[in-house]
């Protein structure tokens, strides 16, 4: 699966990994919703991911508005690939539309 | 849905599409047989193409991307004036779609790779005229969609800023468009600064997420157009808000330099303009969303007619519902009942606008056979086109195709003289070919006429006579006479060609038409043309009535053909002298008595009723007993049984279960003109009228032939 959730007692994992795109752009948004639901913080990893197609960056985007909103702690949690960082570029997006992990 | 199931759906609507635009790249490609050079039917050619190859490198046709690719070259040359357009490349664009038709089909049916050999013949002459060598021209579509307008970019028009608004619909993804790819096709064009606008996209919890809600101001240095700007989102530009607008003088750009060279340096604040732009704070709101957005659903016809039978039903049981309702004393049944009638009426005509399509697309695709004919046969023909937007059920159209055809090679063949007795005639030497579609009460009249030699009726008349359709001493007026022209294998030719002769065509028209209830009227005049006109119903499904009774017999009229109902006494019976004539303010009107046509034995009332119609053929009144009221009215087939049945086009299951027969009030006048004179012809000297209405038919009737069979 491109798009798993890993939860333990303090945290909830979102792993992306290949492709992301409007095949699991519905699975995605459920475990968003999940995850920031549970309370925990959420980390999300991307270090396997390969290529995130628009409809992926606004969920992530949407998020981490709404993260923001409720205070939830949202966060990338590991490094980012170059390739995708490129892409964001050439897309418009100055920046990852979620925030690095401060810790 | 899977993903596999999803990209068969792409690939299916990516044909639906393509079909459409190479009906539309047909048509442009044979207006500029006349307007050479016509810049804007030379962009619509590119765009068009344009379209299919870029559409068809994302949906999987690398083939057909790659093939349509060279043509989309020699377009190009073309629009920046490099290539003059001439009857070589428009025959062999031609040649070329008919080849992308194939390669569509075998897509869809799954069969072997297209004709390679005729492929590369075309590509070869086409490459020929455009001085493209074969390695430069068969990229492979990846490379191809990777950098499709460098040669626009380096078009060498002045170096501009453009600023760019590219807001996709919010289904453009479903579709299978990434917008991402097109801001690299964007990239190919020159320098470009990208900024993604997220201010349309709703909160996590509202968000769709397989819609699109992002969107782009762009700020692109180039030295291509506009035109080529645009020619980016060509695919989606029906789906999507985008705005192309010049952000600095050229004057104060020089003019040279490679687009790939040119640094970004003042798109910072260009971008800020942009965004101040009013039409980027909609305040996450995009036109798509609003109510009266405009748009459009590809849905399977076979649905559409699913829908269509379940209305009928509906309106069948409604009319149960109706008729309870009048039995039983009870105003909330009442009430119920009216409404539901209101409700269903409304359905019924939405739906059946639904099925209406105007005859255009079936028009416009015979402009490509009277090309290749003319060619073919060495004529200089052309065709001109009347009432393309006129409407006709679906249904019907599917079946105007052959019978048309087989009309328009006829004449062709046969009807257009050669140029040289053309000349002899005084003829202008271009002959014409008039197809034309018109609103006639319940039915759309078709014509197809020709300016050719006419119709020589006495060879027709010998040939059936030599053929034993017809007894030599057969007294045959010349509406008779141009009536066997539609006998199975009935031939005048003297030749059978390649186009016409075999006799075959004109019974495939008549058996088709005859399939849709409908009529065909032939008038010509030797040396000036013919002229065949294909009278249709609207609609073979549902329509507004009027039902009528005679006796205990139940009969529906087509309201779209009825103007007034007037009474009719003893008195009026007597001062017109036993005539079948009504006077109406001051007009005299010939009737026609349902009661003796159908042979209904049951007494007259004292008054009866005349309900007036018009017809082709003038106006006419139908003597009936009363008059009941209007009625939706689901028209049901009669069967094999009743086909020889002239004047009911059908018969509907009433309110309460028992069945009306649907009047053709056309076939009804002319058959009545017809007993009237075959009467005449028996008894020419007694003759009280048997069906008078003859004897009084409207004046200014053209001499023609009508054949009309269930």
């Amino acid at each position: 699966m491109p798009v798993t959730l890993e939860e333990n007692d303090a945290l909830s994992r979102i792993r992306l990994e290949g492709a992301i795109d409007i095949g699991c752009a519905a699975e995605l948004k459920t475990l968003l919703v999940q995850a920031l639901n549970s309370g925990k913080e959420v980390r999300l990893a991307i270090d396997g991911a390969t290529h995130l197609d628009v409809t992926a960056i606004q969920l992530l985007w949407a998020a981490g508005q709404a993260a923001a909103r409720s205070g939830a702690g949202f966060a990338l949690g590991g490094p980012m690939p170059e390739g995708i960082a490129a892409d964001l570029r050439e897309a418009g997006f100055d920046r990852f539309p979620v925030p690095e992990c401060a810790t | 849905m899977s993903m596999a199931s999803n990209a068969d759906q792409f690939k299916q609507s990516f044909r639906e599409e393509a079909r459409e635009v190479l009906v539309d790249l047909e048509a442009a490609l044979l207006e500029l047989n006349n307007h050479a050079g016509d810049p804007e039917l030379v962009g619509r050619v590119f765009r068009g193409l344009h379209t299919i190859k870029g559409s068809g490198a994302m949906f999987g046709f690398e083939e057909l991307a790659a093939f349509t690719h060279n043509l989309e070259t020699a377009f190009d040359e073309v629009r920046n004036g490099r290539l003059a357009i001439g009857s070589e490349l428009i025959d062999l664009t031609l040649a070329a779609l008919d080849r992308i038709r194939a390669m569509l089909e075998e897509g869809a049916s799954g069969t072997a790779a297209a004709d390679e050999a005729a492929c590369t013949r075309i590509l070869t002459q086409v490459r020929r005229l455009t001085g493209v060598k074969a390695g430069t021209a068969e990229r492979r579509p990846g490379a191809e969609m990777a950098a499709p307008t460098v040669a626009l970019a380096a078009a060498g028009g002045p170096l501009r800023e453009w600023s760019i608004r590219f807001a996709p619909g919010p289904d453009l993804m479903l579709n299978g468009t990434d917008p991402l790819l097109l801001l690299g096709e964007l990239k190919q064009l020159g320098g470009l600064s990208v900024k993604a606008s997220m201010a349309a996209v709703p909160p996590l919890a509202e968000l769709d997420p397989e819609r699109c809600y992002v969107a782009w101001e762009m700020v692109l240095l180039t030295e291509a157009g506009p035109d080529a700007i645009r020619d980016v989102f060509i695919f989606v530009e029906d789906h999507c808000e985008l705005t192309i607008e010049p952000l600095i003088d050229p004057a104060l750009k020089p003019a040279s330099g490679a687009a790939s060279d040119f640094a970004l340096a003042p798109t910072a604040d260009l971008i800020a303009r942009a965004l101040d732009d009013p039409r980027s704070q909609g305040g996450g709101r995009r036109t798509y969303d609003r109510p009266d957005s405009a748009s459009s659903l590809r849905v399977p016809a076979a649905k559409l007619d699913q829908f269509v039978d379940l209305v009928g039903e509906l309106v069948t049981v409604q009319a149960r519902l109706s008729e309870l309702a009048a039995r039983r004393d009870d105003p909330e049944i009442a009430e119920v009942s009216e409404e539901i009638e209101r409700l269903t009426s409304s359905l019924r005509e939405n739906s059946m606008n639904i099925r209406m399509l105007p005859i255009r697309g079936t028009f416009e695709k015979f402009r490509r056979l009277v090309h290749d004919l003319a060619r073919d046969l060495g004529k200089d023909v052309e065709l001109t086109i009347e009432g393309a937007d006129t409407e006709l059920d679906k249904t019907v159209i599917d079946q105007l195709g052959d019978p048309l055809m087989h009309l328009i090679r006829n004449s062709m063949d046969h009807g257009i003289e050669p140029a040289e007795l053309r000349a002899a005639r005084g003829k202008r030497s271009t002959a014409t070919i008039h197809l034309s579609a018109r609103h006639s009460g319940a039915s759309v009249l078709i014509g197809v006429s020709d300016d050719g030699g006419g119709i020589d009726a006495e060879a027709v008349r010998s040939r059936a006579v030599e053929k034993g359709l017809v007894d030599a001493d057969a007294q045959l007026n010349e509406a008779e006479i141009f009536a066997l022209l539609f006998q199975p294998g009935f031939s005048t030719a003297k030749q059978v060609t390649d186009v016409s002769g075999r006799g075959v065509g004109m019974d495939v028209v008549r058996q088709r038409v005859d399939s849709l209830r409908g009529a065909i009227d032939v008038a010509s005049k030797p040396g000036a043309g013919t002229s065949v006109t294909l009278r249709l119903p609207l609609t073979l499904a549902i329509i507004d009535g009027l039902l009528v009774s005679v006796g205990d017999a139940c009969f529906v009229l087509p309201l779209a053909n009825t103007l007034e109902c007037i009474e009719l006494t003893s008195a009026d019976i007597e001062r017109a002298n036993g005539k079948h004539v009504a006077d109406v303010r001051g007009v005299v009107v010939p009737y026609i008595r349902l009661r003796e046509h159908f042979n209904i034995r049951t007494p007259r009332p004292e008054i009866e009723q005349i309900m007036l119609v018009e017809t082709e053929g003038g106006r006419y009144g139908f003597v009936v007993d009363r008059v009941l009221g209007n009625c939706q009215t689901v028209i049901k087939n009669l069967g094999r049984f009743y086909r020889h049945v002239q004047v009911v086009s059908g018969a509907t299951i009433l309110g309460n279960g028992t069945v009306a027969l649907i009047l053709d009030p056309e076939r009804l006048a002319s058959d009545a003109v017809r007993l009237g004179r075959q009467g005449r012809r028996a008894h020419p000297a007694a003759h009280p009228a048997a069906h008078p209405a003859v004897g009084a038919a409207p004046g200014g009737r053209r001499e023609s032939a009508r054949t009309n069979a269930i």
